[in-house]
């Protein structure tokens, strides 16, 4: 790890002044990607501004439309999935939360940092590699790699990686926004043009800009009717990331139609992967098996596989159709997955 | 500097052999005071770091050291241009790997270049990046079917069998054959490995990750050129091995050369990542099984094929298809194995070496006979039962296998299986159930022991091995307590030091029945040395009796014909003694006689559940009846065949070490990306132990360290064709195999 | 604002940058000096001698170096000390009773042979004494799932479950 520079700010206009004012400098909070991804050799900052410091925590309720819950970014995974309203009214939050790292990473890992995390491409993570990503013009490994934890939406030939949050994809879904405020002063950005889908600058990853802080997400709450989860798909039965995961949520009217739909795939796109497609195409109809397959048609529409990990765009269909399913009967999407009966 | 005091406290409460004791160091790792190698500090400590390649095959053309020996806090690089000659130590194993920074050549991806010596673990770190190594790459041979590996064939000496298989084969009513693989597997000890060295002057004092201090000893003496009594390797706690410190690898080596060339103590912790490349893994096999049959179930043939990888420089002890010469009675067997040799990591131990994967493809073979029969797959096993070794015709020193058939099929309710697959369901989750037996190999070493009495009365046992976490800590000083009639807070285990009586490592399940014998052996010859003590001591009621007419009791000698007799300290302090010491063998049993020493055994039930449309497979329940001999002690035994079945259970659905074909690399070098079981994944699992004591030692013990693993994977994946339908010949089993 | 020093040169190894660190380690203030790039694990180990947090994988990825960081478990490998100056830590060295009686945890991880080689025990044990204020030990599959962030290799789950609930239920599981 190269030697760095510490500075701990205690306002956001200080950390912001102290990062704008070195191109080398990266801001540190829960630390849980940053700190790995020094030890890697992947991140070479000259100077970390510790923001931990900062009053950014905790969980406020603005009551304008539906309501919006304004969450200081940093705000620990575990401090929102514990909060009142998350619990009753943004369980594909929860869920997503609870589904993620580890306890001891949850407590630790920011809301603001989730959102920012990196992929977990082995070849992004070894410096002795060909990536695009941590060394533009270096071509990709992965393509002719190990690729099986790999993406199948939204790639490039210039990078396949997997983007890895699982909260991401549930903020996606409800279409929450997070306040940056930068060496400009404060703007607001919705998840749906945040992410960078890799193209030709799969360095590009975000729509931040050197400086900018992330300070606060924006997440509007769901109609109190909405039933919602959050399906991760895994090997391991925790403390893994996703091979295919989904998050949704429906509201279903009394005669049985879908009023509204909300779908976000993670584990298989180089972005949090948002559906509008397969959203209009529940608006209006009843969740049988048909419209539930063209959903999840839709939703994995333009994949593309790779020898170890074409399997995702079938798994990911399955998943898409085994989520809406269950909220549609009111059910538990993922009995065996979790060891149930035993 | 000495180390903490640190010492297992066993306690108080007298106990029996076998009783289940709580484990007598549980108290120091609890309290986090257990000193592992890796905790071991000195004044002007130096911390060095390794640097490995990058490619997998080829050649160091250049080497440039300036930017960091120019770094801050860099004391030395170390790498081929400047090392001290090191020595080939004599083979004696044909395991032991050639000496580190040898020349330039490059044999495999993540091969050690360079250490890097300097004042902190994160000067070193940052300076062993700005250590520049260019190649000229060679074509890389990494894949188990490439056509231009070299092949060693019957490496082991171990192929054989009996009869002419492809006769019978041919003439077999009923036929199965199938290629299984199984991935590479890396222990992964939660310890990384690490090495303080310290020299004061010639001598060396090396605290090491070592499964066996005695053999890290001579290794290390031989390899540096000095003699085996200027070393002292201490090991008193490990923080996991699994078979990966059985070798003296190069790290430990480079440590004490690091050590003596910057004349400070050096300490040297292998990073996660150079655990997957350093200190060995179970290779990767491909294997192909045939089997021929009656339409009653009677196996005629039974042909078992394996090919493993091997690197280029290194010999690795791994039958994998011997496990076929013991386990099923059939008139003609034939089992082969190969190496290919290939530019990766030197392969190694991990527990039950070829026996794991040997046995998955051997019960995943019975049960697709048994499929094709239409007949019980346990019956089956019964049906071909092996009362004598089916290859030589020796008799079993103890076999209960067949005990272990039926309570394990009781436990499980075995009885309530519907043969069909895919026949059981509930909801959208498919249910299956598997079985599998397993008939593990035996292995036993040559080792001493020590044993005093002290004038407090209290005993101490000492031998160099190790307690890698089986339990031998407390195993040894029930033992002890036993032989010598003492509580068992009275007696102390002294272990993991080469300067005590010689053991050997820990490994092959062999440890106990080596130590125990040797512990045993020693007992009995302190009761002697006691009685000699007072052979013509007037005052002694022990005067003139032979030890076969005596027993220990209470911190006492005492006659088995009338009952007298007197303590332990009385003797001593009356001919002025402040202790009473003695050493005790055991030498490895024959295993020509008509007689033939046998390992433990197991029979293993799983039940795993499938989900039908994401294809996720969890194991729901497992249990396991085990032959182990005497249990020594049902607590931390349990523990062994549980902590196997983990083992078993990553193995069979999780575990795989990637090796990239193209470049040698091992794509997923993180314990993120190598996945491990969690506590999630694993269920309650049932362990029941059933048969008698072994008489091939005096303790009749069998090892039960790697029982756990052989059979689990078996179990799983004939669980999973009884889920699914779905044969799968490959482990680990995964969502898109099933899918 | 703290500021520790001044910035590396590009690129090239810059000098060593120390820092300043007080924290309030298992009760007691202790005052110690840094590497800016030294993790908190690396300061308890090497600077203070705590040696019971052991480094697993350095990665986040195995629990080992769980502590407890103003009352949350966390993993001291990814938590530069620098970062944690000021707060409160608790290690394995700090669960013992101040007459040197074993934490019902630690009594109940021996009685049912929750551990093996030992190596990822204070790991495991400080997780789970978090685990238990934290309100998860409520049934065994709650408390594999909220142990899932360590690691034991030797594979003493069950065991290190039938611990847990043991001390969750109040020492009504044998």
């Amino acid at each position: 790890m190269r030697s760095f520079a510490y500075v701990r700010a205690g306002t956001v206009e200080e950390a912001v002044a102290a990062a704008a004012a070195d191109p080398e400098a990266a801001y540190l909070a829960g630390g849980t990607t940053q700190v790995d991804l020094m030890r890697d050799e992947v991140f070479r900052p000259a100077r970390l501004v510790d923001i931990t410091r900062l009053p950014l925590r905790g969980v406020e309720r603005r009551d304008d439309g539906g309501g919006v819950l304004v969450v200081g970014a940093l705000t620990t995974m575990e401090e929102l999935a514990a909060h009142g309203d998350v619990t009753t009214r943004l369980p594909l939050v929860r869920e997503a939360l609870l589904r993620g790292a580890s306890p001891q990473l949850r407590h630790m890992a920011t809301v603001g940092g989730n959102l920012l995390q990196r992929t977990r491409c082995r070849y992004y993570r070894d410096p002795s590699t060909a990536c695009n990503k941590r060394a533009p013009g270096t071509g990709c490994a992965a393509l002719d790699g190990h690729h099986r934890m790999h993406a199948v939406l939204g790639t490039s030939p210039h990078c396949i990686a997997t983007h890895p949050s699982d909260l991401a994809v549930a903020l996606l879904a409800l279409d929450a926004a997070v306040r940056v405020h930068g060496p400009d002063g404060e703007r607001a950005v919705p998840l749906g043009e945040f992410y960078r889908t890799p193209g030709s600058t799969p360095h590009v990853e975000n729509a931040l800009t050197h400086g900018e802080l992330i300070t606060h997400l924006e997440i509007p709450l769901l109609p109190p009717e909405a039933r919602s989860g959050y399906l991760k798909v895994r090997d391991r039965a925790s403390y893994e990331f996703a091979l295919a995961s989904v998050a949704a949520a429906l509201v279903v009217d009394e005669d049985g139609r879908i009023r509204s739909a909300r779908l976000a795939l993670g584990g298989v796109g180089t972005v949090p992967w948002r559906v509008p497609r397969a959203e209009e195409l529940l608006r209006g109809a009843r969740p049988d098996d048909d419209v539930l397959r063209a959903a999840a048609e839709a939703a994995l529409s333009g994949a593309e596989g790779r020898p170890d990990n074409a399997f995702k765009i079938g798994l990911g269909r399955r998943a898409v159709v085994r989520m809406l399913g269950a909220l549609a009967r009111g059910e538990e999407p993922d009995g065996a997955a979790r060891g149930e009966g035993r | 500097m000495t180390p903490p005091t640190t010492t297992p406290t066993p306690p108080p409460t007298p106990a029996r052999l076998g009783e289940g004791i709580d484990r007598v160091d549980a108290r120091v790792k609890t309290a986090g005071r257990a000193a592992y190698p890796t905790d071991t500090a000195y004044p002007g400590l130096a911390h060095a770091v390794l640097v490995q390649s990058t490619i997998a095959a080829g050649r160091i053309t250049a080497l440039d050291a300036a930017a960091a020996e120019a770094a801050p806090g860099v004391l030395a690089v170390i790498s081929h241009e400047n090392v001290p000659a090191l020595r080939e130590a004599p083979d004696r194993s044909a395991s032991l790997p050639p000496p580190p920074l040898r020349d330039d050549r490059i044999h495999h991806h993540g091969q050690t270049v360079a250490v890097v010596v300097a004042d902190s673990f994160e000067q070193a770190t940052e300076a062993a990046r700005l250590v520049r190594v260019t190649y000229a790459a060679d074509a890389v041979v990494a894949d188990l079917d490439h056509p231009d590996a070299q092949h060693d064939h019957d490496p082991f000496g171990t192929d054989g069998g009996t009869g002419d298989v492809e006769k019978a084969l041919e003439a077999a009513p009923v036929r199965v054959e199938g290629t299984y693989r199984t991935a590479a597997n890396t222990n992964n000890p939660m310890g990384p490995f690490a090495t303080v060295a310290h020299w004061e002057g010639d001598h060396l004092t090396v605290h090491d990750c070592t499964q066996g201090p005695s053999r890290t000893r001579a290794d290390l003496a031989a390899t540096l050129g000095v003699p085996p009594e200027a070393v002292r390797v201490l090991a008193p706690y490990l923080g996991g091995g699994f078979g990966a410190g059985l070798r003296t690898w190069g790290h430990t080596v480079l440590a004490a050369v690091a050590a003596r060339q910057v004349g400070r103590p050096v300490k040297l912790v292998l990073t996660r990542k150079q655990m997957f490349t350093s200190v060995g893994h179970r290779p990767d096999t491909k294997q192909t099984v045939r089997i021929g049959a009656t339409r009653d179930g009677r196996i005629t043939a039974l042909d078992h094929r394996a090919w493993q990888s091997l690197s280029m420089t290194d010999a690795n002890m791994e039958p994998v298809s011997h496990t076929s010469q013991s386990s099923y009675a059939s008139p003609n067997i034939a089992t082969r194995d190969v190496q290919v040799r290939l530019n990766v990591p030197a392969p190694g131990s991990m527990r039950a070496p070829g026996d794991a994967q040997g046995n998955y493809a051997l019960e995943c073979a019975l049960d697709e006979l048994a499929h094709e029969l239409g007949m019980d797959p346990l019956e089956l096993r019964l049906r071909n039962y092996a009362d004598e070794h089916p290859v030589t015709g020796q008799q079993w020193s103890c076999n209960d296998l067949r005990a272990c058939y039926e309570a394990g099929a009781e436990m499980f309710g075995w009885e309530r299986r519907d043969p069909e697959p895919r026949s059981t369901r509930r909801g959208r989750t498919l249910v299956g159930y598997g079985m599998a037996g397993t008939s593990f190999f035996f292995y036993q070493a040559d080792c001493a022991a020590r044993v005093t009495v002290g004038a407090d009365g209290g005993a101490v046992v000492e031998s160099s091995g190790m307690d890698i976490g089986t339990g031998t800590y407390t195993v040894m000083t029930q033992l002890g307590a036993e032989l010598l009639g003492l509580p068992v807070g009275r007696v102390r285990m002294v272990m993991g030091d080469s300067s005590l009586p010689a053991a050997p490592s820990a490994g092959g399940s062999g440890l106990t029945a080596a130590m125990g014998t040797a512990v045993h052996n020693a007992s009995r010859h302190l009761l002697q040395s006691f009685l000699d003590l007072v052979r013509d001591d007037a005052e002694s009621p022990l005067r003139g009796v032979a030890l076969d007419g005596v027993r220990a009791e209470d911190g006492r000698i005492v006659r088995t014909d009338d009952g007298r007799g007197e303590a332990y300290t009385a003797m001593l302090a009356r001919h002025g003694r402040d202790r009473l010491s003695a050493e005790g063998s055991a030498e490895a049993p024959g295993q020509k006689g008509a007689v033939v020493p046998t390992g433990p055994y197991a029979a293993k039930f799983a039940e795993v559940h499938v989900d039908e449309d994401l294809g996720v497979i969890r194991v729901a329940r497992l249990v396991t009846a085990a032959h182990c001999g005497r249990v020594l002690n049902e607590k931390t035994a349990r523990s062994q065949l549980v902590g196997g079945t983990v083992g078993g259970i990553g193995m069979a659905l999780l575990e795989e070490t990637v090796t990239e074909p193209h470049t040698g690399r091992i794509a997923n070098p993180t314990l993120g990306d190598y996945l491990v079981a969690v506590n999630a994944d694993i269920p309650r699992l049932g362990v029941r132990f059933v048969g008698g004591p072994d008489p091939t030692n005096p303790n009749g013990t069998k090892g039960c360290g790697e029982l756990g693993i052989p059979g689990t994977p078996a179990a799983i994946a004939n669980a999973v064709f009884h889920a699914t339908g779905v044969r799968v010949r490959r482990l680990p089993i995964r969502i898109e195999d099933v899918l | 604002m703290v500021n520790g020093s001044a910035a590396a040169a590009d690129g090239t190894p810059g000098p060593v940058v120390r820092v300043p660190v007080s924290l309030r380690v298992n009760g007691a203030e202790r005052r110690i000096e840094v590497d800016t790039r030294t993790s908190l694990l690396d300061a308890l180990r090497d600077a203070l001698g705590l040696t019971g947090t052991k480094k697993g994988c350095d990665q986040g990825q195995c629990g080992a170096c769980t502590v407890h960081l103003d009352g949350k478990r966390v993993l001291s490998c990814l938590t530069l000390a620098a970062s944690a100056d000021g707060r409160d830590v608790r290690t394995i060295e700090g669960l013992e009773r101040d007459d040197g009686a074993p934490h019902p945890m630690q009594e109940a991880f021996a009685r049912h042979d929750a551990l093996q080689c030992g190596y990822c025990t204070p790991g495991q044990i400080m997780s789970a004494v978090a685990l238990i204020e934290e309100g998860r030990a409520g049934s065994d599959d709650e408390v594999r799932e909220f142990m899932s962030g360590n690691l034991c290799r030797c594979g003493a789950y069950p065991h290190i479950v039938d611990a847990i609930r043991d001390v969750a239920t109040g020492g009504r599981r044998a």
